[in-house]
């Protein structure tokens, strides 16, 4: 792996890209919890009733039978908490379970196994490259990708659908699926307008600002497309734009086609150290390799030359001039 | 790393009280059900026998419905208790990880431009065909209406075809490419083709004594190999001895491996990579292989790679992108304190980054030389000098130390 990540940058990473990773089924699962609560809450209270009913029929001395029926609808009541409290406590269980799944996808990123770390990143940026295909809308690619990948669990896919869902709905002047979505978010939307609690409030802005970039065509910045422009100023020079593009590297992201176009107006690196590399073996020059320079101003690494040594002669790539090889002179940079 | 395990903790335990929960609820409603169900049976055979209810059941019977109550809004109130723990998990991820992230530059950089949107999807794609996702590419071409062209979209499409047919054990296809890339493949000291003789012959071999005829004849694909493979040809043409008695019982039994073909996709998905000129990484050894140009716009095979179990060559985006992962954060932190300090003079060239990225030696692309006395990169206006003793400064600083009158 080209880039060199140690464990502190991983880390330092995993801290400004991994929120959504996290807090989306964590609020998946507290809405399930508070979904629990509520039907626990209500079977509860049915329960409560019935038996409530049965207490006041046996203090004024009843007929067996109605004793009997009344007992029946005690069971069924139980019956029916008993069913529903399995079924909502299996559901939250899911949605933990589902955090729990993520998180410790993320611990992976600090395997010391050289293939799961690389796997590792590379399932990284499949992940944020699927968040930033939903954000544009193109869901079909966003799910192949995911499956290809083997991410489905570690990606939001089901938010952007159902957010998807709402505004195809309301571009068709239905409002009833908008409306079961605030309803299904009911409480928190109530809640956090009495709560303001700030955390909240950006999930639910993310949510909607979604809706909008759609609506509105305004730009997607994804985590995908942040952390690329970073990238892409990270490794631009002046030379990936030199005009007659005789200093293009092979090698270079930035000077590849694409991404040239798209790296131009962001800022370049910055570079406080000299690094030399020789324009015919890419390896990098210093002691090992010291740089050399020819009479006609390039500079070389030493082994490099050596390698095109011809009859103590050497031709310079890049205009073709030739030189005695001590001709080249050692330079010195710090 | 504690940031995970942070979380992790408190996700753990919310896990174990849902499970205790869980068996507490059923286990208590199934007793009570199972209590009531007794009641039920008795007050039935008394409604039977036609007795009223007995001082003794009446009085069980509103014990039990005490139970119940007190039973069933425990429950309830035990869910509650799990609600401090559920948001404990909230408030750990909100602890340790940043809810906002925002980016280096300005917002609209690429937004305003519906162009740079199309660049940037076209770089994925690009991305999706070199993985060999070739599907979910084409996928993105329809939903985004981008159109591919087939020129660069050939070389994905055939090497990913020959893969395929390798897979299914035909080695025709992959026989083909290797004839016409021989003089290429000699140079990079590939063994491919003679490997796919090779591989062909064992095959016949494997099919019985019928096909002996068919492998001696075919054994003639090895001449052109017979001074490099000398040893391996040797040891096939000994194996023929074994064809009647069965391979399996002989000592060339080890042939018939199965290992062979997934060998062969390996070689030949390495080969294919350096022909490209893509550099390929094992989890063991880096390898880097001569430089060809052109080398982006070349298939790169990486899921046969990961499939083979070989790391990924580092195409453009993916390489940029892990750049971009280490660059973010040291960026969105040099940002906050810049803000906080109030000192945005700081980052006063918009052109360029405030900070060094430290990338490791791997992404040092192009020479970069920095003035050792103004701690400036040099550019066409302030070239690099060379001094007589051999040292390099820019020609600013040159100047200065002129003028300076030394």
């Amino acid at each position: 792996m080209a880039v060199q990540e140690s464990a502190a940058q991983l880390s330092m990473t995993l801290k400004v890209q991994e929120y959504p990773t996290l807090k989306v089924p964590y609020e998946t699962l507290n809405k399930r919890f508070r979904a629990a609560q509520k039907n626990i809450d209500r079977e509860t209270s049915h329960v409560t009733m019935v038996v409530a009913e049965l207490e006041k029929t046996l203090s004024s001395c009843p007929a067996v039978d109605s004793v009997v029926s009344l007992l029946d609808g005690v069971v069924e009541k139980l019956s029916v908490l008993k069913r529903k409290a399995v079924e909502s406590i299996q559901a939250e269980d899911e949605s933990a379970k589902l955090c729990k799944r993520r998180i410790e996808h993320l611990k992976e990123h600090s395997s010391d196994q050289p293939a799961a770390a690389s796997m590792w990143k590379r399932k990284r940026m499949d992940r944020m490259m699927v968040e930033h295909l939903l954000r544009c809308g193109y869901y079909n690619t966003a799910v192949k990708l995911a499956r290809q990948s083997g991410i489905e669990d570690l990606v939001n896919i089901e938010m952007f659908l159902t957010a998807k869902e709402v505004e195809e709905s309301l571009e068709r002047r239905e409002t009833a699926t908008c409306l079961a979505w605030c309803h299904d978010n009911k409480s928190r939307l109530r809640k956090m307008k009495d709560l303001l609690d700030p955390a909240r409030w950006r999930m639910l802005i993310q949510q909607f600002r979604y809706d909008n970039y759609r609506l509105h065509q305004l730009g997607n910045n994804s985590v995908f497309t942040l952390t690329l422009q970073a990238g892409l100023s990270a490794i631009k020079t002046p030379q990936c734009y030199k005009e007659d593009g005789s200093s293009k590297s092979p090698d270079c992201p930035v000077c590849s086609r694409s991404l040239n176009k798209l790296a131009q107006p962001l800022p370049m690196a910055h570079c406080a150290n000299s690094r030399l590399v020789c324009k015919i073996s890419g390896d990098v020059m210093n002691e090992n390799n010291p740089p050399m320079m020819l009479p006609n101003g390039y500079v070389y690494g030493y082994n490099s030359l050596l390698s095109i040594r011809q009859d103590d002669k050497v031709v310079c790539p890049r205009t073709k001039e030739v030189f005695h090889f001590s001709q080249a002179e050692k330079v010195y940079i710090m | 790393m504690e940031q995970c395990a942070s979380v992790e903790r408190e996700v753990d335990k919310v896990l174990q009280k849902f499970l205790t929960y869980g068996q507490h609820c059923e286990q208590s409603l199934e007793e009570l059900l199972h209590h009531v169900g007794q009641l039920r049976a008795e007050l039935a055979s008394a409604a039977l026998q036609g007795t009223p209810l007995s001082a003794t059941l009446s009085l069980v019977m509103s014990q039990c419905c005490r139970k119940i109550k007190d039973t069933v809004q425990k429950l309830a109130s035990d869910h509650k208790d799990i609600h401090s723990s559920v948001s404990r998990v909230g408030k750990a991820i909100d602890r340790n990880f940043d809810s906002e992230i925002c980016g280096v530059v300005s917002d609209a950089v690429w937004d305003s431009r519906e162009k740079q949107q199309q660049i940037l999807q076209m770089a994925i794609v690009e991305h999706l065909y070199q993985q060999g996702m070739l599907s979910v590419a084409e996928e993105l071409c329809q939903e985004s209406t981008l159109n591919v062209d087939l020129d660069f979209k050939q070389p994905f499409l055939e090497l990913n075809r020959i893969l395929e047919a390798l897979h299914e054990q035909d080695l025709g296809p992959a026989l083909e490419w290797a004839v016409s890339h021989r003089q290429r493949l000699l140079e990079l000291n590939s063994s491919l083709e003679f490997k796919l003789h090779r591989l062909h012959f064992i095959r016949l071999l494997a099919g019985g004594p019928e096909k002996q005829l068919e492998a001696l004849s075919y054994a003639r694909h090895f001449q052109p190999f017979a001074r490099l493979h000398q040893r391996e040809i040797q040891v096939m043409m000994g194996s023929l001895v074994y064809l009647r008695l069965g391979l399996e019982k002989s000592p060339y039994c080890h042939l018939l491996d199965n290992s062979h073909w997934a060998e062969i996709c390996e070689t030949f998905t390495r080969d294919a990579c350096s022909l490209l000129g893509l550099s390929v990484e094992s989890p063991l050894s880096v390898r880097t292989l001569p430089r060809v140009p052109d080398r982006w716009q070349c298939a790169g095979l990486l899921s046969a790679c990961w499939a083979l179990g070989l790391a990924a060559p580092a195409p453009a985006l993916f390489c940029s992108f892990a750049s971009g992962c280490v660059a973010l954060p040291v960026l969105m932190n040099i940002k906050a304190v810049i803000e906080q300090r109030q000192c945005t003079g700081v980052w006063s060239h918009k052109d360029e980054l405030p900070i060094e990225i430290e990338l490791g030696m791997k992404c040092w692309y192009h020479s970069v030389f920095a003035c050792p006395i103004l701690r400036q990169q040099t550019s066409d206006s302030n070239p690099p000098i060379k001094l007589i003793c051999g040292h390099v400064i820019s020609r600013d600083a040159l100047n200065k130390l002129i003028n300076g009158g030394k």
